[in-house]
C-alpha cells in the first residue's frame, strides 16, 4: 500500500514539474539542439540549407572580425564586472550607512530606477545628452574649458561611452544585489570585530568583506554572463562602429545570421560563444574556492 | 538580453530553502549560465519553426482564375476575386495609418477580399528585407510584399516569386496605361535589377529621390537667395556661410545615411558607389574622395552640426537653427506637421559636375507560396491604378506616385513645399541606390567610412580605398 502511493506522488512530482520541463524542452534544449544541427549546414534562411560539414568551424579560425569582436566583447565585460562591482558595493555601503530611513528608500530607488528603463530610451536620452553639438555633456565640458570627445564617432571614445552608458542603466542590480548581501552580515560578528578593537577598516576587511564574498561571487558570474551578451547599446547607439569598435560578440552573431543570412556560420559562432562562456564561469567557479568564504 | 530581472526576484523566492545562502548563491551564478542557451535559442528559434523555405511551385494559378473588371483609364472596379490576402509593407506608425486608409479605399472596391496588411517599422530599406526573409524562413510567407530597390533583386534571385507576365498579359490594357503613365526609367530598372531570369517579377511603384527642403525665411534672414535652378557646391558653400554668419545657424545636417547623405554628393559628383550593373565598387574614385573631402568640409566649417548625436533635422528647421535638410518626400509630411509648408521651399541638390540623385522605387510582386494569387493581383492592380495613387498622395503618402499625372497633380503638390515638382523631375537624372544582395553589410560599409571620414577620424582616400576592398568581398 505504501508502495502504491509513493509511486503515485512520484506521478504528481513529474506533472508538477512537467510545465517547466516542457518549456526548457521547447525553448532552451530545443533550440539548442537545432542549433548544433545547424552548425554543420550552410542555410541562407529563403533556400533549402546545405550540409557543409564542419566549414563553419573551420571559418570560425580564419575570420579576423570574429577576434575582434571578441577581444571587444571580452573588454567591455571586464570593465563591466570591475566597475558594476566595485561601484556596486560602494553605493551599498553608502546606503547600508545610518541614513535615515526615507532617504535609504529615495537614494535606493534612484539608484535602481534607471534598470527599468528600456534600452531604447536609454540610448535615446544619451544620445541627446552626450551630442557633440547640442549636448549637455558637450556643453558643460566646454565651460570648463574642456572640446568633448566625438563619443560616437571616435572608435577611441565609442567603447568608453558605451561602458558608462551600460554603467547607469545596469548598476542598480548589482547595487540591490549588494545591498541585499551586506544586510544578512550578521550584526553581533561585527559588534564583537568592534568590541575586540578592531577599526572600521579592519571590520570591512575582516569581516564584513569575507561575509560578503559569496554574494560578491554572484554578482561577479551574473555581470560577466549579462556583458558577455551585451547587445541593445551596441544596436542602437553606435551600430557597432565606428570601426566595429563598439562590435559585440552577440552583435556579430546577429548580423551574420540576420543580415548576412549565413545561419549556420551563426550557429557555429553562437556555440563557441556559449563554450567561452561556460569556461569562464567554470574558472570563475574553481577561483571562487580560493577566496568565497564559505560558512 | 542583458541581466535578467527575474534573478532578483528568484534569488528572495528560495531564501528561504534548506539550501544556505552562500550554497544558493552559487547554485544560481551557476544556473546563470542557462540564458546562453536561450541566446542559442535565439539563432536557431527561426529556423525550427520551419526549417528551410519550403518552395512550393504553383506556376499554373497565374494563367487561371478570375479577372478583374479593370477600366483602362486605371481605375479598377470590383473583382470576382475573394478570400483573405496577405500584405506586408514598410512603415512606421504614422505611415502604417496613411496606409491603412488607402486599404479601406480597397476594400470598398473589394468587399469579398479580406486584406490582412501588416506594417514592419524598420531603420532602412535593407533592414526592412531582411526582416521579411526571416518572416518567410519562419513560414510567414505573405501573399504580397512591398519590396523596395534595396531587396528586389535578391528577393528575385531566391525564386520566392511568381513571374506576373501571365497577370500582365491578361490586363494588357490596365498595365499599358499604367506604364505609359509613368517615368519609363522606373519600368527599366525595374526589369534590369528585379528580374534575374526575363520573367516579370514586380510591378514598379512609388519612389523617392533627393532634392534639399529649404527654410526661405532663414535664407531671407541671412540675405541669401534660394536658386530657382541649378546651383553649384560654390553657391552652396557660399550661401551655407551667409547663414551661419547672419542667423548662427546650421545650413544642412551631414549625416552618413546611404540615401540621403552619401549618395546626393557622390551623383552630384558623377560618382556612386558601384558601377550601373552593381557588380564592380567604385567607392574609391577621386569624385568619390572630392565629394566626402566636401562634405566634410561643411562639418569642418561649422556649416554643419557635428554627426553622431541626435539631431533633429526637421524640428531645428522649424525652430530656425537650420536652413535646409535632404529628403525625399517625407519631409513634406514633417513640413504638415510642424506647420512650416509654407515657409519651406525644395530646391534641386547642388551640383559639381551634373545634376545627381538616387532613386529608390517600391515594387510589388506576388509570393510563389501566395495561395490566393487572384486576389494579390487585384490588389496590385488596385495600387497601380489612378485613383488610389491620387488617394494615397492626397492623404499624405511618403513617396513620390509612380504615375506621372499624379505626380503632377494638385493631389501632390497642394499643402506641400513649393518646388514639389522637382521631386518626380529627379527621376530623369537619378542614379538607382546601388543594392547588391547583400545589402544591409554593404549600406553598413559604405555608411561607416563615411562618417569616419567626415568625423575626421579617418584620411579620405585610405578610408574609401579600404571600404572598396571590403565592398568587393561582399559582392
Amino acid at each position: 500500500m505504501a508502495r502504491v502511493r509513493a509511486r503515485t506522488n512520484d506521478w504528481r512530482g513529474y506533472l508538477f514539474i512537467s510545465p517547466a520541463v516542457l518549456l526548457f524542452l521547447i525553448f532552451i534544449a530545443g533550440p539548442f539542439v537545432a542549433a548544433i544541427v545547424l552548425s554543420f549546414y550552410h542555410w541562407d534562411l529563403l533556400t533549402p540549407a546545405v550540409f557543409s560539414g564542419t566549414d563553419n568551424f573551420r571559418a570560425l579560425f580564419s575570420d579576423p572580425l570574429l577576434w575582434k569582436v571578441m577581444g571587444t566583447t571580452f573588454l567591455f565585460a571586464f570593465a563591466s564586472v570591475v566597475t558594476h562591482i566595485i561601484g556596486g558595493l560602494l553605493l551599498a555601503l553608502a546606503v547600508n550607512r545610518a541614513m535615515n530611513k526615507v532617504l535609504s528608500y529615495l537614494v535606493r530607488t534612484a539608484i535602481f530606477f534607471p534598470f527599468i528603463i528600456s534600452w531604447a530610451a536609454v540610448a535615446l536620452i544619451w544620445k541627446y545628452v552626450l551630442d557633440p553639438t547640442f549636448g549637455l555633456v558637450t556643453y558643460y565640458l566646454a565651460e570648463i574649458g574642456i572640446t568633448s570627445p566625438q563619443w560616437f564617432t571616435d572608435p577611441h571614445w565609442a567603447l568608453v561611452g558605451i561602458i558608462g552608458i551600460d554603467f547607469w542603466h545596469t548598476i542598480g542590480f548589482t547595487f540591490i544585489i549588494m545591498l541585499a548581501g551586506l544586510q544578512t552580515v550578521p550584526k553581533t560578528l561585527i559588534e564583537a570585530a568592534r568590541t575586540d578593537g578592531a577599526n572600521s577598516r579592519q571590520v570591512f576587511f575582516n569581516v564584513t568583506l569575507p561575509l560578503m564574498s559569496p554574494t560578491i561571487f554572484f554578482a561577479t558570474v551574473i555581470t560577466f554572463i549579462g556583458a558577455f551578451q551585451i547587445f541593445e547599446p551596441m544596436q542602437i547607439i553606435s551600430n557597432g562602429g565606428p570601426d566595429d569598435s563598439t562590435m559585440s560578440i552577440v552583435m556579430y552573431l546577429y548580423q551574420t545570421g540576420f543580415q548576412s543570412f549565413q545561419i549556420g556560420y551563426a550557429c557555429a559562432m553562437a556555440l563557441l560563444v556559449f563554450l567561452v562562456i561556460m569556461s569562464v564561469t567554470l574558472l570563475q567557479f574553481i577561483g571562487a574556492r580560493k577566496w568565497v568564504y564559505e560558512e | 538580453m542583458k541581466r535578467d530581472p527575474s534573478f532578483t526576484s528568484t534569488a528572495a523566492g528560495v531564501a528561504g530553502n534548506a539550501f544556505n545562502r552562500r550554497q544558493m548563491l552559487r547554485v544560481l551564478g551557476a544556473a546563470a549560465t542557462l540564458p546562453l542557451l536561450s541566446g542559442l535559442a535565439a539563432c536557431s528559434g527561426t529556423s525550427t519553426a520551419a526549417g528551410p523555405v519550403a518552395t512550393t511551385s504553383s506556376g499554373a494559378a497565374a494563367t487561371g482564375g478570375a479577372a478583374g473588371a479593370t477600366a483602362v483609364g486605371g481605375a479598377t472596379t470590383s473583382s470576382t476575386a475573394s478570400g483573405s490576402l496577405s500584405f506586408v509593407y514598410y512603415g512606421d506608425a504614422n505611415q502604417q495609418a496613411q496606409f491603412k486608409s488607402l486599404f479601406a479605399e480597397f476594400n470598398k472596391i473589394n468587399p469579398a477580399i479580406t486584406l490582412q496588411a501588416q506594417g514592419i517599422a524598420s531603420a532602412s530599406w535593407a533592414t526592412f528585407s531582411n526582416t521579411v526573409a526571416t518572416r518567410i524562413a519562419g513560414g510567414q510567407i505573405p501573399d504580397i510584399i512591398q519590396i523596395a530597390t534595396e531587396g528586389q533583386r535578391i528577393f528575385a534571385s531566391k525564386g520566392l516569386l511568381e513571374p506576373l507576365d501571365p497577370y500582365i498579359a491578361r490586363d494588357k490594357a490596365l498595365v499599358d496605361n499604367y506604364y505609359a503613365d509613368i517615368d519609363p526609367n522606373l519600368k527599366a530598372w525595374t526589369t534590369k535589377y528585379g528580374s534575374t531570369d526575363g520573367k516579370t517579377y514586380y510591378m514598379p511603384g512609388g519612389y523617392n529621390t533627393v532634392c534639399m527642403y529649404l527654410n526661405t525665411e532663414i535664407l531671407a534672414k541671412a540675405g541669401a537667395t534660394v536658386p530657382t535652378g541649378d546651383w553649384s557646391w560654390d553657391d552652396f558653400k557660399a550661401a551655407a556661410q551667409q547663414v551661419k554668419d547672419k542667423t548662427g545657424a546650421f545650413m544642412l545636417p551631414v549625416g552618413s545615411g546611404y540615401f540621403t547623405d552619401v549618395m546626393p554628393w557622390l551623383t552630384t559628383n558623377g560618382a556612386a558607389t558601384f558601377n550601373a550593373d552593381w557588380n564592380v565598387p567604385t567607392f574609391n574614385t577621386a569624385a568619390a574622395v572630392e565629394a566626402v573631402t566636401f562634405a566634410k568640409s561643411l562639418i569642418d566649417a561649422g556649416l554643419a552640426p557635428k554627426p553622431g548625436g541626435a539631431f533633429d533635422a526637421a524640428t531645428n528647421m522649424s525652430n530656425g537653427k537650420l536652413a535646409g535638410l535632404a529628403g525625399g518626400r517625407w519631409p513634406t509630411i514633417d513640413m504638415r506637421r510642424l506647420k512650416i509648408v509654407d515657409k519651406v521651399q525644395i530646391v534641386k541638390w547642388p551640383k559639381k559636375i551634373a545634376d545627381g540623385s538616387p532613386v529608390g522605387w517600391d515594387a510589388w510582386p506576388i509570393t510563389k507560396a501566395s495561395k490566393n494569387k487572384d486576389a494579390a493581383w487585384e490588389f496590385i492592380k488596385f495600387l497601380i491604378s489612378k485613383p488610389a495613387g491620387d488617394y494615397f498622395a492626397t492623404i499624405g503618402g511618403t513617396i513620390v506616385p509612380a504615375r506621372l499625372s499624379v505626380a503632377k497633380s494638385a493631389s501632390f503638390t497642394t499643402n506641400a513645399p513649393k518646388g514639389s515638382g522637382l521631386l518626380s523631375d529627379a527621376i530623369a537624372y537619378a542614379t538607382p541606390i546601388p543594392s547588391p544582395d547583400r545589402g544591409a553589410e554593404i549600406q553598413k560599409t559604405i555608411e561607416d567610412a563615411w562618417l569616419k571620414v567626415i568625423s575626421g577620424n579617418g584620411d579620405a582616400q585610405s578610408t574609401l580605398e579600404a571600404a572598396n576592398t571590403k565592398l568587393k568581398t561582399l559582392l
